[in-house]
């Protein structure tokens, strides 16, 4: 019976989630077919409407069910400041822990010559055309602080130069309530040169 | 059962890509061993302290330990305070380690390339000519990856190349005289002298030593070259 007929194409299904391999994934089709058929149907109703229907913001390029997401489309958000992005996700975590009250745009990626992943595959015809008329005056660069990150915020930094928008990249270094000792060099080395007037 | 150890081998990452749920798969260039895969088991959990130095471009000290390709990477070391990339340099950066991975075979090691690498970085760290710091770098890559480039000599005529004639490369990527040819002799010993002070014998270096690499890479494409076009058509 092993990876034949619904049951193994189930289990083997499950295993495209991130984190499940073959035994979580038995676990799973096992659990909801014997304890929790009606959560099966429900996640499987769900899941089809959210692939049908959860697309991008026009504006941000984050995921969003609307031609327009609920924070580009609440008028109390600063329209003048926009904050990049890799992921969907970052934007969940900047809105959680921060006062940020401007408005994302979301990369999907970062730039990555290797990958041959360039400025044409993020979007950025579409934030230079924002740059260009939607009155914008900041832009935070908040990619991932990676090799690729910077090169990314470099970018789009120059970008925001050439359209006379003031970009700035968010601080990295040491972490909050850390100790010097217990902080890798590498780290610490950058939050020397980032360091600061008081 | 004997596991081959490696101690703080002097090494740059070239590229790394994410491995399951919180480890990464490193390409990585050593002194002593060549080119090399590492997984670095955990790194990308919150509290890692080794995945902030596991970036391209950081001067770094390995220890691994594993003898099939895949090692294991079990210690990473800052090797010396170091200045990051910046700006343009930076997408050279990525330039030159996609040609590394292209031109050097696994674990076949090469400790004056290595040499070359670490000379070039610190080129593009103090803001040296980008393009005669690529030109050398290249140059320096053909020759020690074992294909050598030899620009002074006409074969097929048997004579040295003459400054004042016109050339273009031959099927052997060797210098051939001709009335139509696209090199001058003058740029061609300067390039071989490794001397790009003038601006037309770096325009003539980089549209030679690009066909010779599409030509040794067997028409594999370089991903960074076209997104590095693109990048500079756009700033």
């Amino acid at each position: 019976m092993r990876d034949t007929g619904l049951l193994g194409r189930l289990i083997q299904h499950l295993r495209c989630l991130p984190g499940v391999g073959p035994k979580t994934a038995q676990r799973m089709a096992f659990h909801l077919l014997q304890k929790d058929r009606e959560g099966a149907r429900a996640l499987a109703e769900t899941l089809l409407q959210a692939i049908d229907r959860i697309g991008q913001c026009s504006r941000c390029r984050t995921l969003t069910e609307k031609p327009l997401c609920d924070i580009c489309a609440d008028p109390a958000r600063d329209k003048s400041a926009v904050c990049i992005v890799e992921n969907p996700s970052d934007v969940w975590i900047i809105e959680q822990a921060t006062v940020f009250r401007g408005l994302y745009f979301v990369l999907h990626g970062r730039l990555s010559p290797l990958d041959g992943i360039g400025p044409g595959e993020l979007g950025l015809d579409q934030l230079e055309r924002q740059l260009a008329t939607n009155g914008i005056k900041e832009l935070v660069l908040a990619t991932n602080s990676t090799v690729e990150g910077e090169a990314t915020a470099f970018f789009i930094g120059e970008l925001a130069h050439k359209h006379h928008v003031q970009a700035s990249r968010i601080a990295h270094g040491v972490p909050m309530g850390g100790e010097l000792e217990f902080i890798d060099s590498g780290t610490l080395l950058h939050a020397f040169n980032g360091r600061r007037t008081i | 059962m004997t596991e081959n150890r490696v101690f703080l081998q002097p090494a740059y990452i070239l590229q790394q890509r994410d491995y399951r749920e919180s480890s990464l798969i490193v390409e990585a260039f050593t002194r002593d061993f060549g080119r090399l895969s590492l997984l670095a088991k955990g790194v990308r959990k919150a509290k890692s302290k080794s995945q902030g130095l596991l970036q391209p471009f950081i001067p770094l000290r390995l220890s691994y330990l594993g003898k099939a390709e895949l090692k294991t990477l079990t210690d990473v070391e800052l090797a010396e305070p170091f200045q990051p990339l910046t700006g343009l340099a930076l997408y050279c950066g990525f330039y030159l380690n996609e040609l590394i991975e292209a031109f050097l075979h696994k674990d076949d090691p090469h400790p004056e390339l290595f040499a070359d690498y670490c000379q070039c970085l610190a080129d593009l760290r103090q803001g040296g000519p980008l393009e005669a710091v690529l030109r050398n770098f290249e140059l320096n890559l053909i020759e020690k990856s074992g294909y050598g480039l030899q620009l002074a000599y006409d074969m097929q005529h048997g004579k040295p190349v003459d400054p004042s004639k016109k050339y273009h490369l031959g099927a052997e990527l060797s210098p051939v005289e001709a009335t139509e040819g696209i090199y001058t002799g003058k740029s061609l010993l300067a390039i071989q002298a490794r001397n790009f002070g003038d601006p037309d014998v770096l325009a003539e270096a980089k549209s030679l030593l690009r066909h010779v690499l599409d030509q040794l890479l067997h028409g594999k494409p370089l991903n960074s070259r076209k997104v590095l076009n693109e990048i500079i058509k756009r700033l």
